[in-house]
């Protein structure tokens, strides 16, 4: 987020600093520090649950103390981190080496008196043999020593350019991307979507509930033999799966990211337990909706991956399965009285009955999965397109700017109500208590996923689609990557 | 015996870092620069600058604010005028 880079510029500029922090935290400031290369950095720790006077009356004397004590020998120090980057981290038998990559270590975390695997995600893997690997880089006609690079313009730069793995800053060769390939049971002809995801650098995010996902769309899915159907978002699949295992592996194995030292988010997702990677139905999508593909500036014939990083709620299940039917095809039951159709079959719009509950806690564009029969129930409302949709959201979204700041994250995401708003070019102070403020940046942030069978479900993914030039607390979204240029 | 085999590395590629000492610390408070840096949501910082200006009445004070976790940096120039910079809250 930038404090860390802040403050080491400044002592290595000759400015003395004290860094506070939240005590769960120490590891992590510690951890980037060294990243940073001010690895003595001083700081101390803050309670999340003191009043904030008597927290600060606790504080002010070691702040200033750590601006004045003189320094210790081994802050003096200067001197060089080498990280161990050896291309082999293992010789041994088999059973030795599902020992060693079975190590676990001890986080000294305040609330985590627990090991944490050092190499996996908790489970058995596949173990990494040189042979193993090499006929997984048969999946791809990248050379095993090219470092990862950006194949086209995007969120992390321009094309050409290092992919950088949070929260450690590591980049990482094709082959080892293939080793955690390998570790998630994944077959050669899936590296290339891994790879694809490795692009995205796999990040998992420090705080608050950072949910990790992938979703393939284009002529791959078949080709894999992906599950686009039943369950798509679920356990079976053994492509879905493994890929999405590996999205995982490379966070912890590639980028570096540790429960309690620099992944913080304070409860976990369920999205990250075995790791998410579904498909995309193409054939369900109703005649002129785009599918993501093509939403991303590919051709039909491409495959691409999508890479989301969820930081909102997931939600599903708002409504029967049974209740949308009676909705549409009856016009009986709760929906149709919300609705005011009674009476009416349908198609009815669906969307109206999620919409008051969507935005209530947390702004931001979704990626609503659906199922086709839904997709075509708006269709036939007359959505044509996928935009006609994130269009009227973005509308449906606006709320009275009073109501607007009476919410948590704007705080923020307005630098304390002292920026500009974005639909009006204001400043937020002048603007009346009435103007409507939409939940999102640009409708452009919700993104349709149709996807899954007959049931009638739908789900809502927050963070949405990543856009450019976002604001800070937007920039999580999720972003496509081309499949094809890893094969 | 059984067979032994070479494991290939899963773990991303990290440069060096050449570390660095802290800067020196300050001699003295009275008329030194102090520049408070405020990031992320006010539970704890506006006591905290409010409880140092009023302990440390010698001391120059200067603040600059960011609702995010981003801080706001100062100039080449504030730097040269700064001699000591707290950095409050880190999440």
């Amino acid at each position: 987020m930038g404090q860390l880079p802040y403050l080491c510029d400044l002592e290595a500029a000759g400015i003395p600093t004290m860094l506070v922090d939240y005590a769960d935290q120490d590891l992590m400031v510690k951890s980037n520090a060294l990243k940073f290369g001010v690895p003595g950095l001083r700081f101390v720790s803050a309670s999340r649950t003191l009043p904030g006077p008597e927290d600060a009356a606790r504080l002010i004397q070691p702040v200033m103390d750590g601006l004045t004590r003189p320094l210790t020998d081994k802050e003096k120090e200067s001197g060089t981190y080498r990280p161990n980057n050896q291309r082999i981290i293992f010789e041994g038998t088999m059973e030795d080496a599902e020992a060693f990559f079975a190590q676990t270590q001890i986080v000294k975390h305040p609330m985590m008196n627990c090991p944490i695997a050092l190499y996996t995600d908790g489970l058995p893997v596949v173990l990494p043999t040189e042979e193993r690997v090499e006929k997984m880089l048969k999946g791809t006609s990248h050379k095993p020593d090219e470092i990862l690079t950006l194949q086209k313009d995007g969120r992390q730069g321009k094309k050409g350019s290092e992919v950088v793995f949070l929260p450690k800053l590591r980049i990482a060769s094709v082959e080892r991307i293939a080793a955690n390939a390998v570790m998630a049971g994944c077959k050669p002809e899936h590296l290339p979507v891994v790879l694809a995801i490795a692009e995205s650098g796999v990040g998992v995010g420090t705080t608050v509930f950072f949910s990790q996902w992938a979703c393939v769309s284009g002529p791959i899915v078949k080709e894999l033999g992906m599950n686009a159907g039943v369950g798509t978002i679920g356990p079976g699949s053994p492509v879905n799966s493994p890929i999405g295992r590996t999205y995982q592996l490379m966070a912890i194995n590639i980028g570096g990211a540790v429960p309690g030292i620099n992944r913080m988010n304070s409860v976990g997702s369920p999205f990250n337990v075995g790791g998410v990677c579904f498909a995309e139905y193409a054939e369900g999508l109703p005649p002129g909706w785009k599918g993501l593909n093509e939403e991303y500036g590919y051709r039909k014939d491409e495959s691409v991956v999508l890479a989301g990083q969820a930081t909102g709620g997931i939600f599903g299940a708002q409504f029967s399965p049974g209740g949308y039917r009676s909705l549409q095809r009856s016009g009986h039951g709760g929906m149709a009285r919300r609705a005011d159709v009674k009476g009416t079959p349908g198609p009815h719009n669906w969307l109206d009955y999620l919409i008051p509950s969507l935005w209530s806690g947390r702004e931001g564009g979704f990626v609503f999965v659906m199922v086709p029969e839904m997709a075509k129930h708006l269709y036939d409302l007359g959505f044509k397109t996928k935009d006609d949709v994130y269009n009227y959201l973005y509308e449906k979204s606006k709320v009275p700017l009073s109501e607007y700041r009476n919410r948590s994250w704007p705080d923020e995401s307005t630098n304390g109500w002292l920026g500009i708003e974005g639909t009006s070019g204001k400043h937020w102070k002048e603007l009346p208590d009435d103007y409507m403020v939409p939940m999102m940046s640009t409708p452009s942030q919700n993104c349709i996923v149709v996807t899954g069978s007959e049931e009638e479900v739908c789900l809502q993914i927050g963070g949405g689609r990543y856009i450019p030039s976002p604001h800070e607390l937007d920039r999580w979204g999720a972003t496509a990557y081309s499949i094809d240029a890893w094969r | 015996m059984a067979e032994k085999y070479r494991f290939i590395s899963p773990l991303g590629i990290e440069d060096e870092v050449d570390t660095l000492p802290l800067a020196p610390r300050l001699d003295k408070l009275d008329g030194k620069t102090i520049h408070i840096s405020v990031t992320g949501e006010p539970d704890l910082t506006i006591f905290l600058e409010r409880q140092l200006r009023a302990a440390y009445p010698q001391v120059n004070w200067t603040s600059k604010k960011s609702y995010t976790p981003t801080p706001v940096r100062l100039t080449e120039e504030e730097m040269k005028t700064t001699d000591a910079v707290i950095l409050a809250v880190s999440w």
